[in-house]
């Protein structure tokens, strides 16, 4: 099933304004929203598709009350600017898949304000030719034991130049935080270049935080072993570079919508 | 099915293999000795096609075909296998994909139809018991956060997966603790049979418990400078390369 099968069976949201008083089983679909606001209250549960497939700009935001959680996959197709603020109450969760398949700007800001909130972003961006795609994603942990994951890879062939800026702040107050950065890219190119800028300000002393990047190139051992073993030299790349985006996008919680967003991924990484 | 005549090879402009001559024919099995640093991994790499290595003289017939005219995956869909002494780590990708790939390819290579998903299972559960292998880890990316013997099982699994003419283990048995041993090495000894040939890698006397060669081979310093039969191992095992090597120092 293709990722546009797939929405097409959905339900779609057409207003800028939604609240969600109940759990929906049903993913909600958004198609190249200019802007959107979403309130999820305490205890409902929401799952949502949002694709940009139009070169607009987009500015989301969710507030998540108590207890609430957010299951969301936004896709950009197109080059799209998109700003999404998450506000999350107590014991929320809120999960993101976010997908780049070329150049597009996408800037989240999550805003950890009631204890036990978790937020867990997966995101990937893939570039080729002269595409540059931007990923930025700053986690504010307001107050005291909240959760964040976020995990960013990158791939970048052509002449295409993708960038990570990632920030975890710990407000004063944020004791025993429970933070994770990581950023990983690679190269497909000698012209290609991905900028990363993983960053954590912490003011509070009772923390765990961590975070790492890395730009590296494609694993030459990688290609030769699985080559030894019958695979051609172009299904050898293409194996490596889906495994290396692959087991984030297939995280996103539904295995339909997952195979599709691998499978548009593929696709785009056979042209990069 | 494999011979080697006069094999010259070199890394980085440096030669490390200065005329290797190596025959084996099918149902035989080939233990290869020698010091560190003589060349074993080399000669393993170098059939296999790594890239790293150059080759500057002499031939490799492999099944009437010259090798240097092979691609790494053409000489393995011929039915080389190369089991690697470190098995790399290939995050993102399953055990069970990588295998379904890698068994169809061959297949479509010798003209067959690709396995379908049930045929698959099916041998994959047949051939990981040959090993004891953990059935979970076939749906875990292949070898990442394996222990070490999990990995070197992994390579044997994969041979059996395979099921090749000729396989190459570049000390399969180095890093195992004594169970792993065993089981790697009766796994290796299941599956040779009179029409495949398997050549082993080794520093150590042990394995060759298990897997009983018919020739010995000692390596130093880029050529094969002595052969026995099995009893070689256990004197190299006592008395140690020297009464061999002294004449060949630089």
């Amino acid at each position: 099933m293709s990722v546009n099968d797939y929405i097409a069976s959905l339900q779609r949201v057409e207003r800028t304004t939604l609240r969600v008083e109940e759990s929906v089983a049903e993913p909600q679909v958004v198609l190249n929203p200019a802007s959107l606001a979403v309130e999820v209250a305490a205890g409902a549960k929401l799952r949502m598709v949002v694709v940009h497939d139009d070169p607009t700009t987009a500015d989301l935001r969710f507030t998540l009350a108590e207890g609430a959680q957010v299951e969301m996959v936004e896709l950009f197709r197109a080059e799209a600017f998109a700003e999404m603020q998450v506000e999350q109450a107590a014991s929320s969760r809120f999960k993101l898949t976010t997908v780049e398949l070329g150049a597009a700007r996408a800037a989240y800001t999550i805003n950890l304000n009631g204890a036990f909130a978790e937020s867990e972003v997966n995101g990937v961006l893939t570039v080729g030719d002269k595409e540059h795609a931007v990923m930025h994603l700053r986690t504010n942990h307001n107050v005291a034991d909240c959760h964040s994951s976020s995990v960013v890879r990158g791939l970048a062939g052509g002449e295409a130049v993708g960038e990570f800026r990632g920030m975890v702040y710990v407000s004063p107050d944020a004791q025993r935080t429970d933070a994770y950065q990581q950023n990983r890219n690679m190269l497909l190119s000698e012209t290609a270049r991905i900028d990363t800028l993983p960053q954590l300000e912490i003011y509070a002393d009772d923390v765990k935080c961590s975070h790492g990047a890395t730009v590296g190139q494609m694993d030459q051992e990688a290609l030769y072993y699985m080559r030894q073993r019958g695979l051609s030299e172009a299904q050898a790349r293409r194996v490596q570079l889906a495994g290396f985006v692959g087991d984030l996008v297939m995280q996103c919680g539904c295995e339909e919508l997952c195979a599709a967003l691998l499978a548009a991924l593929e696709h785009k990484l056979e042209r990069i | 099915m494999l011979k080697v005549t006069n094999l010259h090879a070199s890394v980085d402009g440096k030669e490390i293999l200065r005329g290797i001559n190596l025959e084996v024919k099918a149902g035989e099995v080939h233990a290869i000795m020698g010091p560190n640093g003589s060349g074993k991994s080399t000669l393993a790499s170098v059939l296999a096609g790594n890239e790293k290595f150059t080759v500057t003289e002499g031939s490799m017939e492999f099944l009437g075909e010259e090798l240097q005219a092979l691609s790494i995956e053409d000489r393995a869909r011929m039915g080389l296998f190369l089991g690697f002494q470190y098995p790399v780590e290939i995050p993102g990708v399953t055990m069970a994909n990588f295998m379904k790939l890698a068994v169809n390819e061959q297949r479509k290579f010798r003209g067959e139809e690709p396995l379908s998903a049930g045929e698959f299972l099916k041998l994959m559960r047949e051939k990981a018991k040959i090993v004891e292998l953990d059935s979970k880890l076939t749906a875990r990316a292949v070898n990442e956060g394996f222990s070490g013997g999990e990995k070197k099982k992994n390579e044997i699994f994969q041979m059996a997966m395979l099921d090749p003419k000729l396989a190459i283990l570049d000390e399969t048995d180095s890093g195992l603790d004594i169970d792993a041993l065993r089981i790697v090495a009766t796994g290796v000894t299941k599956l040779h049979t009179e029409e495949n040939a398997t050549v082993v890698i080794t520093h150590y006397q042990r394995l060759l418990d298990y897997i009983v060669p018919d020739f010995v081979h000692v390596l130093y310093q880029g050529r094969i400078i002595y052969t026995g039969d099995k009893s070689l191992a256990l004197k190299l095992e006592k008395e140690g390369y020297d009464w061999l090597i002294n004449d060949y120092k630089e």
